[in-house]
């Protein structure tokens, strides 16, 4: 145990390690605040480069690169009202606003320390809870991994943006591509058309680099006449009456935040949309009102997308199972490095863990020291016309795809999808459940298939299985009470008991 | 947030081929293993399928009660190309379509000079030196990041072995 707590600082004092997790870090930023180029697309390149390297070093990076990258989101969203990340999508709401006040460089540096909070708290439930659920995990049948699976694939409901039928179509279709190849149980092939190329599979990141990346670079081809917006910059560092102020609402968005992150198939995105609705509902006669440059609602959605960061890890590293798309990447990564995260994790390589959970930290610390520094110089290259940008990105995109096995076929997927993905967003379709369907459904359908060749094909003993297990009936019931949560009649019933 | 009243153009045309595409990946599913037993291979991408046929059928039925677009072309097909697809989006596909076929033959040095020189020059419009300069430094760049620094294969050309 001893020796295995000693690579908590591992990262902290090795110089190579402190590197890479820095330039991660940075990199990070960067990256996820250039719209379009999301934090899955950056891990999911950055890890096809890591394949050769020791674990440590790859895991290092990609540690940097997730919570430089979570955090990184928030600047071009409060410079140019972008996004440059999902997670940052409430941040816009409030922090564009304050830059129109022309609060920029503060409400910035705000976002760095809060994030910084969150992104601690989330670490703090990983260390401290994650072996909890490690212990329990290690008793769950494949009807409860199933049951998780479903619990993920109903965030479908809240991917979907304004219509649902669309976000279940993207979802389906994710299954379907995550269905590609030779069964793994039977050796059977699946939609696999008699090519050899096609019975390996096509892997999740090929299909994320097409649909996030290829993508969005197409999608502002629309825009490449728009020209860059220019912000002034000044204060960075934040007041400590505001720090005070907010501490409180950080610490309860970081709450939510780490939960929501732990949660299969959710990240950072759901946490701080819901911490900013959390916000909103609590903070009292607000001045300004929110959507008009208040500060909570920039507050909350930081720290809890960083807190996400913290609590994804655990059910990435206790269950197998990915917190969000970013950890979903990281798993494949782990596989390849001949790691098996999931319940066996923590006791056949528990210096892993707590490496992990170091390194963690020391990108928080990284982020701070960035997030407070280099503002300047990040807006210009923010300001980087969109016609420099595409090509760039689509070089990149390229070099991650075909890097994943060496394989042109993938950098043909990789376009496919990339139209594909372009065309369906272009017509109001989100591409985020296909991804979900992705990694999901393969997980799905090999725990369905295990249940029920055990409950030896009776669809009686296979439901009543699902109720007869105390872990399965938990289960169960919160897949169902989500499923109804998420129907008009429960929004209304709600709707109509906050009104009396 | 309230949902569209009008159709984007093309929208229909892209809604029926999703549901043509659904119901196909549906036949193919079933193909699998058919309806042989609840174990099977097939009953996941059956499952997954024909949730795709439902949703889609929803989707067009949605589209359809929308309004209907301004007259533009006349011809649902050339709408839906002009809407998705327009000409300088297609410029830049076709770019990157000749761009992923030219890697394997050309190699990605010489394949990726040629690209990002030609995006450059097509989309930035700043002259052929500047596309030149800051596609040689780009990929400059991108190769002694990726190749030299992290030791990543980057594809090599079967026309030229050796030289790229």
């Amino acid at each position: 145990m001893m020796e295995s707590l000693g690579y908590l600082t591992l990262s902290w004092f090795d110089p190579w390690l402190l590197l890479i997790t820095g330039a991660g870090t940075l990199a990070g930023i960067y990256v996820g605040a250039i719209p379009g180029l999301s934090v899955t697309m950056a891990a999911s390149i950055l890890i096809s480069f890591t394949f050769k390297w020791p674990v440590n070093e790859a895991l290092a990076l990609i540690a940097g690169v997730f919570v430089g990258g979570v955090y990184g989101g928030a600047r071009t969203a409060i410079l140019f009202n972008i996004p440059g990340a999902p997670s940052a999508i409430a941040t816009a709401l409030d922090g564009y606003p304050l830059a129109k006040r022309g609060e920029a460089g503060e409400a910035i540096g705000l976002t760095t320390v809060m994030s910084v909070l969150g992104g601690i708290i989330g670490i703090l439930a990983l260390a401290f809870f994650a072996p909890v659920i490690s212990d329990f995990a290690i008793r769950f049948q494949s009807r409860d991994y199933l049951l998780l699976g479903m619990i993920g694939i109903l965030l479908i409901g809240a991917l979907s943006g304004d219509s649902f039928a669309k976000g279940v179509f993207a979802g389906g279709l994710g299954v379907l591509i995550g269905m590609v190849g030779l069964d793994p149980m039977t050796a059977e092939g699946r939609f696999t058309f008699g090519s050899i190329t096609l019975m390996g599979g096509i892997p999740y990141i090929v299909a994320m680099i097409g649909f996030f990346g290829v993508a969005e670079a197409l999608s502002q081809v629309h825009n490449l006449d728009l020209p860059a917006l220019k912000q002034r910059v000044d204060r960075i560092i934040p007041r400590l009456s505001d720090i005070k102020r907010y501490f409180w609402l950080a610490l309860r968005a970081s709450g939510i935040g780490t939960v929501i992150g732990a949660l299969p198939g959710t990240g950072g995105d759901i946490a701080a949309l819901l911490a900013y609705d959390d916000a909103k509902r609590t903070t009292r006669n607000p001045d300004p009102p929110f959507g008009q440059g208040n500060k909570a609602g920039l507050v909350a959605p930081e720290a809890a997308n960083n807190a996400a960061v913290g609590g994804a890890f655990v059910p990435m590293l206790t269950l197998g199972i990915p917190g969000d798309a970013v950890t979903a990447v990281i798993i494949g990564a782990l596989f390849i490095h001949g790691l098996k995260p999931g319940p066996l994790l923590l006791t056949e390589t528990p210096h892993l863990f707590w490496f992990t959970v170091g390194n963690l930290g020391l990108a928080n610390l990284f982020l701070l020291i960035f997030g407070l520094t280099g503002i300047r110089v990040f807006t210009k290259i923010v300001e980087c016309p969109r016609a420099i940008l595409i090509p760039l990105i689509i070089v990149l995109s390229a070099v991650g795809a075909y890097a994943i096995q060496n394989n042109p076929a993938h950098i043909y997927w990789m376009l496919g999808f990339g139209v594909f993905g372009y065309v369906l967003k272009h017509y109001g379709f989100p591409v985020a459940p296909i991804i979900l369907g992705v990694i999901l459904g393969p997980m799905m359908d090999a725990n369905y298939r295990r249940a029920m060749i055990g409950a030896r094909n009776d669809v009686g003993t296979f439901l009543w299985d699902f109720v007869s297990n105390p872990i399965s009936l938990v289960l169960s019931v919160a897949f169902v009470f989500l499923l109804l949560s998420q129907t008009p009649l429960w929004r209304r019933l709600v709707r109509r008991q906050r009104a009396t | 947030m309230t949902a569209q009243s009008v159709r984007i153009r093309g929208e229909a045309t892209f809604a029926i081929l999703l549901v043509v595409f659904a119901a196909l990946a549906f036949w193919q599913s079933h193909a699998i293993s058919g309806f042989s037993g609840l174990s099977e291979p097939g009953v996941f991408p059956m499952l997954a399928s024909a949730t795709m046929l439902v949703s889609s059928l929803f989707v067009l039925r949605g589209v359809l009660r929308k309004d209907l677009p301004a007259p533009a072309s006349g011809s649902t097909l050339r709408d839906f190309l002009a809407e998705a697809l327009p000409a300088r989006l297609v410029m830049m596909v076709a770019l990157v379509l000749a761009y992923v076929i030219a890697l394997p033959l050309f190699g990605f040095v010489a394949a990726s000079a040629l690209f990002l020189f030609s995006a450059f020059w097509v989309m930035w419009r700043r002259g052929p030196l500047v596309a030149l300069v800051l596609s040689a430094a780009s990929l400059g760049g991108i190769y002694l990041i990726f190749r030299t620094l992290f030791q990543v294969v980057l594809p090599r050309g079967t026309l030229f072995p050796g030289l790229f």
